[in-house]
């Protein structure tokens, strides 16, 4: 049951991050859908790749972007 | 085994990480990179016709191996490592590619004082990874190699210092970062479907009807993959932003750039050709890909008033000419193709280095304030119309032989408006090129007219010569490559 | 109730078009590059799929299995090994694509791509 409820975050979290008006918040979210996608990879049997993907989609991409969102401008408009 | 076949990948990307630690030191990093550069065509030169398994994956030594329940099956034939094939047709476009490259390198250290550690890093990665793409025979290795490559022209073009380069490189970054994932997950249809991304097991798989060959699932790959061959190659709808791409470089940039654009075409090209050519609407997909790009870039060419577009037009727009012979799909064409493509890298970066010099000596592209550069350099300005006249196709020269290798085929297989198709955008590329040469070269000199610099370095002079001795002896002697190409281009039918 | 690999290519299929959709019509810099990132996170999910097998297990061979019961129960470990390479390709591509969407809007001022495409002609 658990997965099914990972998938639905890890989608609705990628929607809600383009919805979003602050930019550092949708980094965030992008953080949140990249974890779901690692937990997603364990549960189809690949670990190493789950790894991978928390360390650079669920840590390292946010902090990019919000980086990128600190030197530039947190609103959208 | 055959050592030089991996290290004709592994020599450019050391070099590339070295030239990039001895940033500051000017003459180790000039003699580093002038050795490598030639080291890279002498080794496609003297290197044995061969195959490289990766791990030593030979499938012929594993067979023993198997499982008991995997032998006999379709999975017991598949090439388990990446496997790099390299034969005589490689040969000829890593040699044409690293000659290019030298004369480049050899311009860009002529025309700079002071020369950029991480601009030669981005060239030789480049040159390893267009290396690879030619020699892999793994749609995966291919793909890697594809997102390396659109990486470096992206940093090429960033490390031009030209005006607005950032945005256009900007612009080919995100329509790469689209095009690579459609490859990708063309890929992974083809993977899904078939379980290997070894080009021979895919065709292997399809050719034994272990799979249905008109899967939905290999059609919808096919349109993927096809998806991700026009972005690299140029072909419409990205024509416009590939010329802007060649117009932001430096000279040597985009001579280079034609390069890797013409490379990656031609390996995804002949892969796709390989697998899906039985598809029945392959040849017209193509057909029309290349009848856009010739008829929009050349149309698009004769408007432009900056030399430097005219020239990224017209070099997309022969770009058209070698998808055409892959449309076609005859032994004859395919060869033809093959032609086109290696004359093209030659003589646009020909045009690319001796237009280049206008602006290194005048640092404007607009073709309303120039005029009068014959009585600058005359040996120069003959050059570039020598070079002028092999993009259009008049003999002897070697865009002659193809163009009419790729007329007579097509005339051959019944595609008599195609035929007439090529002769009539030929014919414009002349006039196109005229105009521009005669606005830049042979008007009266305007008044307000500046120099920047007085005289062309001779090493530039020395690379434009090379380059047109090149077309000069493919024009008279069309058989050195043809000979390569038409056997090869009939054991892909 | 749908299976886990249905499910999760329903949900790559989802991050694809919202990421093509977010890079195509979203005029803000960084939303689009957002947006690039889920197009390349749907297509690896999409692979990953590829490889699953329901009921089997983890392509690490451990000691005490045999070659002909892994060959039958482990999952397909080549997409794994493809996924690896190409998360990374992502992510190195999104760095460049943040870098050069600072150094735009240092010059420009704006992260609109409309409005910096706009005064380059």
């Amino acid at each position: 049951m658990i997965e099914y409820i990972v998938i639905f975050v890890a989608v609705v979290s990628a929607i809600i991050a383009l919805l979003q008006n602050d930019l550092l918040k949708a980094a965030i979210l992008t953080g949140i859908s990249g974890f779901c996608v690692a937990f997603l990879f364990q549960i189809l049997l690949a670990p190493d790749v789950a790894l991978t993907q928390a360390i650079v989609e669920g840590a390292i991409v946010p902090v990019f972007i919000a980086l990128a969102v600190l030197k530039t401008r947190r609103e959208e408009a | 085994m055959n050592y030089l076949i991996p290290l004709m990948v592994v020599i450019p990307i050391l070099a590339a990480l070295i030239v990039n630690i001895f940033g500051g030191k000017d003459k180790t990093v000039k003699a580093i990179s002038i050795v490598v550069a030639i080291a890279i065509p002498i080794i496609a030169i003297i290197a044995a016709v061969g195959i490289q398994y990766f791990g030593g994956h030979d499938p012929a030594l594993l067979a023993n191996s198997l499982p008991s329940n995997l032998v006999g099956t379709l999975v017991a034939s598949y090439n388990t490592g990446i496997v790099y094939v390299f034969e005589n047709i490689e040969r000829i476009f890593i040699f044409l590619m690293g000659i290019v490259a030298f004369l480049a390198v050899l311009t860009y250290f002529s025309e700079k004082k002071e020369v950029s550690g991480p601009y030669l890093y981005l060239i030789f990665m480049g040159i390893a990874s267009v290396t690879a793409l030619m020699l892999s025979n793994d749609i995966f290795n291919m793909y890697v190699f594809f997102e390396i490559t659109a990486l470096t022209q992206v940093g090429i073009i960033i490390a031009s210092s030209t005006e607005d380069n950032y945005e256009i490189a900007l612009k080919y970054l995100i329509l790469g970062a689209i095009g690579g994932p459609m490859l990708l997950l063309g890929i992974g249809f083809i993977l899904g479907t078939i379980g290997s991304v070894n080009i021979n097991d895919i065709i292997f798989a399809i050719s034994n009807n272990y799979v249905n060959p008109y899967a939905p699932s290999l059609v919808i790959g096919f349109a993927l993959i096809l998806f991700g061959w026009l972005y690299s190659a140029g072909l419409p709808p990205f024509h416009t932003i590939k010329s802007a791409v060649y117009s932001k470089a430096r000279p040597n940039g985009s001579a280079i750039l034609q390069g890797f654009s013409v490379l990656c075409m031609l390996a995804f090209g002949i892969a796709m050709y390989k697998i899906f050519a039985y598809i029945p609407y392959f040849n017209t997909a193509i057909i029309v890909f290349a009848i856009l790009a010739m008829a929009l870039s050349i149309a698009m060419s004769a408007m432009e008033v900056d030399f430097r577009r005219m020239i990224a037009f017209l070099a997309v727009g022969e770009l058209g000419f070698i998808a055409l012979g892959f449309g076609i799909g005859t032994q004859y064409s395919i060869a033809a193709a093959l032609f086109q493509a290696a004359n093209e890298i030659v003589i646009t970066a020909l045009l690319f280095i001796g237009f280049g010099t206008v602006y290194y000596l005048t640092k404007t592209s607009d073709t309303r304030k120039l005029g009068g550069l014959i009585a600058v350099d005359s040996k120069m300005a003959i050059m570039v119309l020598l070079g002028g006249f092999a993009l259009a196709g008049v003999p002897p020269f070697n865009g002659f032989q193809s163009k009419l290798m790729l007329v007579q085929a097509a005339l051959d297989a019944g595609y008599t408006e195609l035929a007439v198709l090529a002769i009539i955008v030929s014919v414009v590329i002349f006039f196109t090129f005229v105009k521009a040469f005669h606005t830049v070269y042979l008007q009266p000199k305007p008044k307000d007219l500046k120099f920047a610099h007085d005289k062309i370095p001779k090493a530039t002079v020395f690379s434009v010569a090379v380059l047109l001795i090149i077309c000069l002896a493919l024009g008279i002697f069309p058989n050195i490559v043809t000979d390569v190409f038409i056997p090869f281009a009939g054991g892909l039918i | 109730m749908m299976d886990i690999q249905l499910a999760s290519l329903f949900a790559s299929g989802a991050f694809i078009i919202i990421g093509l959709f977010a890079a195509i019509f979203i005029d803000n810099l960084i939303k689009k590059i957002i947006g690039i990132a889920f197009i390349e996170e749907g297509v690896n999910l999409f692979l990953i799929c590829l490889g699953f097998k329901a009921g089997g297990v983890v392509p690490i061979f451990l000691p005490g299995m045999t070659a002909d019961w892994f060959a039958a129960n482990a999952a397909y470990p080549l997409p794994q090994a493809l996924v690896l390479t190409s998360i990374v390709i992502g992510a190195s591509t999104l760095a460049v694509m943040l870098a050069l969407a600072m150094v735009l809007y240092r010059k420009h001022g704006t992260l609109s791509v409309s409005e910096m495409m706009g005064d380059e002609k």
